[in-house]
């Protein structure tokens, strides 16, 4: 499989994060053209993949995770401004025929991301 | 979170004296004025809260050791977006040189970290496809209490990063 995918978790609670907005843009330029609002599911994945195979080009992409607003839909009160945010994910596709997977870990003070599969 | 933010003042504060040793690893001179000041020279007592600053140590977790040189800017959120206030190239093992922002100059608000990854791997010549995975890394983070010390460490490497607030 190629394209692109994602995948939300909650490291403070070991579990999928559920309901987190991801905003995924492409760079165009020197800007990034938003392409689509996804929310993570209940497995804290996408419904759909990200980008499809045959959508996929060789180029710069972003994924915004808003951290801040699914830690306070989970009923945690977070600093003003949070540390955690929004956290933007900027990578490349270098080669159409492989899958890039790009899980975002996080929690209010900490996030991760890496290349998975 | 105001139960746990109280927490870690009262961490911050009861390990004050020991985080002025240990938060500038790698700079044993600093460490061993601050000594031979006896740290007296700024006293910190109990529940005194230490000046507030801003730190940073990216770790290269592909070589094990950030032997190169990292470059980073420092953006501020200004009316909605991001613009660069500073420009940095880390020091010994991936660090900041001391306090990016410190006391007066260090403010609160929306800051963003923009490391140059593909540049910093590009120099060692590590082998990497192009474009390469990961190239400009950003690092968004919101200070809310500037009187507090914030320390950015990042875990880095060609296919991913963590970052978090450290200590």
């Amino acid at each position: 499989m190629a394209g692109i995918t994602t995948h939300v978790l909650n490291t403070v609670t070991g579990k999928p994060g559920v309901g987190m907005r991801i905003d995924f843009s492409i760079q165009e330029g020197d800007g990034w053209r938003l392409v689509k609002s996804v929310r993570s599911n209940a497995d804290g994945r996408t419904d759909d993949m990200i980008l499809k195979p045959e959508d996929t080009k060789i180029g710069l992409y972003e994924l915004l995770f808003h951290v801040d607003d699914y830690f306070r839909s989970q009923g945690m009160a977070l600093a003003d401004p949070p540390f955690i945010e929004k956290v933007p994910v900027r990578f490349a596709v270098f080669d159409t025929k492989q899958h890039y997977h790009v899980p975002m870990l996080a929690t209010a003070w900490s996030c991760a991301t890496y290349r998975g599969s | 979170m105001p139960i746990l933010q109280t927490d870690r003042r009262a961490f911050l504060a009861g390990s004050a004296a020991l985080s002025a040793l240990v938060a500038l690893p790698g700079r044993a001179a600093d460490s061993s004025t601050l000594m031979a000041q006896g740290v007296a020279a700024q006293p910190m007592a109990a529940g005194a809260t230490p000046p507030g600053r801003l730190t940073f140590h990216g770790i290269d977790i592909y070589h094990g050791s950030t032997i190169g040189t990292l470059k980073v800017d420092i953006a501020m959120q200004d009316a909605g977006s991001y613009r660069v206030v500073k420009t940095f190239n880390t020091a010994g093992n991936g660090r900041s040189d001391g306090a990016l922002f410190e006391g007066d100059t260090f403010k609160p608000g929306r800051y963003e970290l923009t490391m140059y990854v593909g540049d910093y791997y590009a120099a060692l010549g590590t082998k990497l496809p192009s474009p390469t995975f990961i190239s400009r890394v950003p690092l968004r983070f919101g200070i809310a209490d500037a009187r507090e010390r914030y320390h950015i460490a990042v875990l880095f490497g060609p296919w991913s990063y963590a970052y978090y607030r450290g200590s």
